[in-house]
């Protein structure tokens, strides 16, 4: 427990593991407690019970060589915005204790991997918002740290900056980087992250990969058909095909429940065409991260 | 829209930002109290601190040499000068008998006493009164002389008077020109550096260092460092502006060395405070209303503007462990008087102790803020 009054329990009992070289998402509504859980994985908090290990120093004991090795973008801005962008990566260079004579040209890469190298002098108050968290990113980065944290990395962007941003992080990635970010995004989690935990009011839900997770929804795909004028004695006759898990009519709109929507969806045009069923309209639609985080939560990412 | 309709749209606008304005103002207690105190303060401690009378002003007298037996106008004279006041004051000095003039003397530049009077000896009774003043203090020179010639006319002495100022001529600016130096580092550093480290805080800018292997020591040291210079370029900047404008003499460079390093550390001293209440204040409305009054008190009874004498004796308390009144008591020493370190030594003494000790809660209160 912590924080002043009234205690409160940010997270509880969570355990899990995060492999070498993966992007892991913590992904949960507001409030979930996965900054609570950054906190304490980089340090800035300490855990009432339980342990942590980042590589294989312990948080809470060997804290300094912990800082060593990670990187951290925090959620809300703590760039200089009066100093230029050089001069925010030089102060964190020398923080996070970079070798002074690789420094600049540690730093000049940096800046070109974001595009910013022709705005490296020049104070960030003048930098869009994408610009700001991608110099953000880079900072953490500047010691080629083990692990990235990433809380919130693209929360108020513009949906061009989210695409810039994305593809920074994959980029820091393949230079065997563990990422860690949290997220309450589900198309960022999907797009970015090779495995996934869904958190919910302090308590880790689920922990897979993406297609895994979506597996966990019974109902499956959703094949959803259009029709003109309906014969009801299709109806038995697609539900006793194979994969088809259920058939429901919302006139006039044929709502197919499938293991596999699109392998099944020629088998289900073809007994349409036999009872002389007009198909107006297709439509698969593939479960959702969303879907599945309410299925297994009964509230919606943005909080219930 | 009809005019009743658009007065009813003014109003109700009027009063939503009214409603909000006043619930915001309301739900801040801390800063309510500050604000109605501080006026009440003002008029309490300015009041007394800058109105009072001086009275009891250390005054020297002397019979000059060679010495053969007290004379009549020493005797009449040192009775005088003693029960010498203003019409329902106490006495205006407080004399003290000196043996022979070399040692009244040194008891002026040491400052034990503000004055001195010679009275001339009984081979030549009928010579000059001499009268040796620190000019250096802002109206005791005048009430002094004042003083001491109207003693000599109740006497009826025939005697004329000579003045001697021991500094040369003092004017005001001068006087309060050096205050002001002072005045610039404590609001410099209350105002500028304070409200930075608190917005730093606010932002989790603090927090980004903590996360780096930087120790937490280098951010201590790094953070009293640059708050330290500011401070010094603030006091600097204002010495030298008394030098070029109020036309204060820098008498030697040993002088000069003594000025600066007194600057260098009564900044150290408050630029560690400053962090050590920064740390504890929350919000920067508390803390900067807070200090605005800690900067009044420490201002008003540090003799910056009028001397020390002249306040009530429970205000001379706040003067005693008042460290701006130690840092312009020696910087006045040094410029105006020309004074050296063995003058100022009590001086810097009280004002290495205030540095410790804001040191010492500094750091401890910084380090417990970024643990």
């Amino acid at each position: 427990m912590f924080g002043n009054s009234p205690p409160l329990m940010a997270v509880d009992h969570v355990s899990f593991g995060v492999r070498k070289g993966e992007i892991f998402g913590l992904l949960g509504p507001n409030g979930a407690g996965k900054s609570t859980l950054i906190r304490i994985l980089t340090t800035l908090m300490r855990p009432t019970s339980g342990t942590a290990c980042v590589d294989s120093y312990d948080v809470g004991r060997d804290d300094e060589r912990v800082r060593g090795i990670i990187g951290v973008c925090p959620q809300n801005s703590t760039l200089d915005i009066e100093l230029t962008a050089y001069e925010n990566l030089d102060f964190y260079g020398n923080l996070l204790n970079v070798d002074e004579h690789l420094l600049p040209d540690r730093i000049w890469e940096l800046l070109k991997m974001v595009n910013l190298s022709d705005r490296a002098h020049m104070p960030v108050s003048t930098f869009s918002g994408g610009m700001r968290r991608k110099l953000e990113i880079v900072r953490a980065f500047l010691h080629y740290p083990l692990i990235l944290f990433l809380d919130e990395p693209t929360i108020g962007l513009d949906p061009e900056s989210r695409r810039e941003v994305w593809q920074q992080v994959a980029r820091l990635n393949t230079r065997n980087t563990t990422i860690i970010l949290t997220t309450h995004y589900m198309d960022e989690a999907e797009k970015l992250c090779h495995r996934i935990a869904f958190m919910n009011q302090g308590r880790l839900v689920a922990l897979d990969t993406p297609e895994n997770l979506k597996k966990i929804i019974p109902t499956g795909e959703l094949v959803e058909i259009g029709y003109g004028t309906l014969d009801p004695e299709v109806i038995p006759v697609i539900q006793a095909r194979e994969g088809i898990l259920g058939v429901e009519v919302h006139e006039p709109h044929l709502r197919i429940s499938a293991k596999n929507g699109s392998r099944a969806l020629p088998g289900i045009l073809a007994d349409l065409e036999r009872y002389s069923v007009p198909v107006l309209s297709i439509t698969i639609r593939a479960p959702s991260l969303e879907d599945v985080f309410i299925y297994l939560t009964g509230t919606g990412l943005e909080g219930a | 829209m009809t005019d009743d309709q658009s007065v009813d749209g003014l109003l109700r606008g009027a009063m939503a930002i009214f409603k909000r304005d006043f619930r915001k103002f309301l739900s801040n207690p801390f800063v309510i109290i500050m604000t109605l105190f501080m006026p009440i303060m003002y008029l309490i401690i300015f009041g007394n601190a800058m109105g009072g009378t001086i009275t009891g002003i250390p005054l020297g007298v002397v019979q000059e040499d060679p010495y053969v037996e007290e004379t009549a106008l020493y005797l009449a004279g040192t009775e005088i000068l003693s029960s010498y006041h203003q019409e329902d004051k106490p006495s205006l000095f407080l004399v003290t008998v000196f043996q022979d003039e070399h040692s009244a003397k040194n008891a002026l530049d040491q400052r034990r006493i503000n004055a001195y009077v010679v009275f001339p000896s009984d081979i030549s009774p009928d010579r000059e009164v001499r009268l040796y003043i620190d000019s250096s203090e802002y109206m005791i020179p005048t009430l002094v002389q004042s003083g001491v010639q109207g003693s000599l006319a109740i006497l009826g002495a025939k005697n004329p008077l000579q003045v001697y100022n021991l500094y040369g001529t003092i004017n005001y600016m001068q006087f309060f020109g050096v205050g002001v130096i002072v005045m610039a580092i404590f609001m410099a550093t209350m105002m500028g550096g304070g409200i930075a480290l608190i917005r730093d805080r606010e932002m989790g800018i603090i927090e980004g260092y903590l996360v780096t292997p930087v120790k937490r020591s280098s951010i201590i040291l790094g953070t009293i460092g640059s708050g330290t210079v500011r401070a010094f370029l603030a006091g600097f900047i204002i010495f030298l502006t008394d030098i070029l404008i109020t036309g204060v003499v820098m008498r030697s460079v040993e002088s000069f060395v003594l000025v600066v390093l007194v600057l260098l550390l009564i900044c150290v001293g408050i630029t560690s405070l400053v962090v050590a209440l920064s740390s504890r204040f929350s919000s920067q409305q508390e803390y900067a209303s807070s200090v605005a009054f800690l900067n009044l008190l420490l201002f008003m009874t540090s003799g910056a503007f009028y001397p020390v004498l002249g306040m009530p004796y429970w205000l001379t308390w706040l003067t005693v462990i008042n460290p701006e009144y130690y840092a312009i008591d020696a910087l006045r020493s040094i410029i105006l008087r020309g004074q050296g370190l063995e003058i100022i030594a009590i001086d810097v003494v009280a004002i290495a102790i205030f540095t410790v000790f804001a040191i010492t809660l500094g750091i401890m209160t910084y380090r417990r803020t970024i643990e």
